[in-house]
């Protein structure tokens, strides 16, 4: 039984909110993307992607506000933590831009790319949910933390063969060259989003390197 | 006591400029400013409580030490206030510069120019000197080893265990406190250490005449006024030596403080610049942190010090002991 309470880190509290809210997002928009491989998507949901973000901007500032504001914070671990929630709303922005792509999307998918849009949708889902995970770890278990790095490097290796394959049957495809091009755009955005989370993966990874424990 | 006459009063006023000039190069607080444990507003309020408080109740047991057995005949008045304006010179000098030079050092060096300029070789306390010498270069020596030492002990066994953000926070947050706790202490008897090498002098020519408790007051404000208007410089130069932060800065201080305690209270007038720029080159070295060319002017104005001392005592001495005469 622990005798003395333990006073509330409101710098833990708010990083435990906007990772959550981002982690929301990514949810969301897997969902949505699952549904519109199946051809039954409602675009309406996609606005909760677009208030996650809003709410992460918002919490990304107070993150901020009572970053600087923390006299007992030490300067070098500033940084990085200002670093690394900027890093991760650029992430969340990049999400929102995929949602407002789908919701512009006047097509279906391709079905001969069906599969390996399901396979590297999931592989999106997986890196986020590792890189919340990762950061995370960041703050009590830096040994967690970068085997995570690995894993979210491996997501994104495989998210980049997937989308090269599907590349290589849309570019052959001898059909309407705006559904080809709009369908290859979706692909690249929701990669650039895994693409963003293997970036602030190997941040991270640098940091536990440069502290100078195990 | 006997009356205060002008030459005394002249001691006196030269005393508390030359406590100034000693403030002026005291990089004490320099690692705080280093970690970023205090901003410099902080330390200089600090600086000044501690400047105070150190030179009224510790310097008198190392100020009936300086300034005798060095030189093999009688402290006049010339050679005093020589000594003591060469001194001042060079640490405002030193100071302006950013550079932190030994103040005992100055002192010896000033010494050892009018001694050998009045009495040859046959003038200076050479056995003196080089007791005193021998601490000066182990001083540095210390430094440097205790603290490549300490780091590697305090990294092997306290930080390496550390995991996570909050787990580091909260341990750098402990060595902050502790090493604001000793370097309050470092501050305090090293400035009974320093301004000893300011009364030292006065206390030898003037033999007993001089209330050095009053003296000893007078002398720690003006310590204090010497940091607060002129030390800035220096205090970012040396904080910047190496990377530093507070763990990494408590190695460096601590040999420092243990050393310059027990130099105090022996009474051996020791070298605290020396000890804490050389604890600093020995925590860069530990720590595998680039090189800081600004240390390579450091370790050359340590040279120049006693040389340059010596010659401006000399070139002082004509004009003071005619002034004297007339």
């Amino acid at each position: 039984m622990k005798l003395i309470k333990e006073k509330a880190n409101p710098l833990d509290e708010i990083n435990k909110k906007f990772l959550a809210k981002t982690l929301e997002a990514t949810n969301i928009l897997h969902n949505r993307i699952s549904d519109l491989i199946e051809g039954k998507i409602d675009k309406e949901e996609l606005k909760g992607v677009i208030l996650c973000e809003k709410e992460c901007d918002k919490l990304k500032e107070e993150y901020i506000k009572i970053l600087f504001k923390d006299k007992k914070a030490l300067p070098f671990l500033v940084e990085d933590r200002y670093k690394i929630i900027t890093m991760v709303d650029k992430m969340t922005g990049k999400n929102e831009l995929v949602a407002r792509f789908i919701r512009a999307f006047p097509f279906s998918i391709y079905d001969d790319i069906k599969e390996q849009l399901t396979e590297f949708n999931e592989l999106y889902y997986e890196c986020i949910k590792d890189l919340i995970d990762c950061v995370t770890l960041m703050e009590t278990n830096f040994d967690g933390a970068f085997q995570k790095t690995f894993e979210i490097e491996s997501d994104r290796r495989n998210a980049k063969k997937l989308k090269y394959r599907m590349f290589d049957k849309l570019y052959k495809k001898k059909d309407n060259m705006l559904q080809i091009y709009l369908t290859s755009k979706l692909i690249a955005y929701t990669y650039d989003v895994v693409d963003a989370a293997e970036d602030i993966s190997d941040y991270l990874r640098g940091l536990i390197i440069k502290y100078p424990s195990k | 006591m006997s009356a205060i006459t002008p030459i005394i009063i002249a001691f006196i006023v030269i005393s508390i400029i030359i406590a100034f000039a000693i403030g002026a190069n005291d990089e004490t607080f320099a690692v705080t400013y280093g970690s970023k444990t205090l901003t410099m507003k902080q330390i200089l309020i600090l600086a000044t409580i501690f400047a105070i408080t150190g030179a009224v109740l510790l310097g008198e047991a190392v100020s009936k030490t300086v300034g005798k057995g060095v030189l093999s005949m009688s402290l006049t008045d010339a050679i005093t206030i020589t000594v003591l304006l060469s001194t001042i010179i060079w640490l405002i000098v030193s100071s302006v510069l950013g550079l932190p030079i030994s103040t005992t050092h100055a002192t010896i060096g000033s010494i050892l120019g009018v001694g050998l300029l009045l009495g040859g070789a046959g003038g200076i306390g050479w056995s003196k000197l080089f007791e005193l010498s021998v601490w000066w270069v182990l001083s540095p020596i210390i430094g440097y080893v205790i603290t490549f030492i300490t780091y590697k002990l305090l990294h092997k066994y306290v930080i390496n265990k550390l995991n996570g953000f909050q787990q580091f926070e909260r341990a750098e947050k402990v060595f902050a406190l502790i090493l604001l706790a000793v370097i309050c202490w470092t501050a305090f008897s090293r400035s009974g250490n320093d301004v000893s090498n300011s009364v030292g002098i006065v206390v030898g020519a003037t033999e007993g005449t001089i209330e050095i408790g009053v003296l000893l007051v007078f002398t720690g404000v003006s310590f204090a006024a010497g940091i607060v208007i002129l030390a800035r410089t220096l205090i970012k130069n040396v904080g910047t030596i190496t990377e530093l932060r507070p763990s990494t800065a408590f190695c460096a201080q601590i040999p420092t403080a243990i050393v310059l305690f027990f130099g105090t209270l022996f009474g051996i007038p020791l070298s605290g610049s020396h000890m804490l720029v050389a604890s600093l080159i020995g925590l860069g070295k530990a720590q595998h942190a680039p090189k800081n060319k600004g240390n390579i002017r450091i370790v050359l104005i340590w040279f120049l010090t006693f040389p340059m001392a010596a010659i401006l005592a000399i070139i002082i001495y004509f004009p003071i002991s005619a002034l004297i005469i007339t």
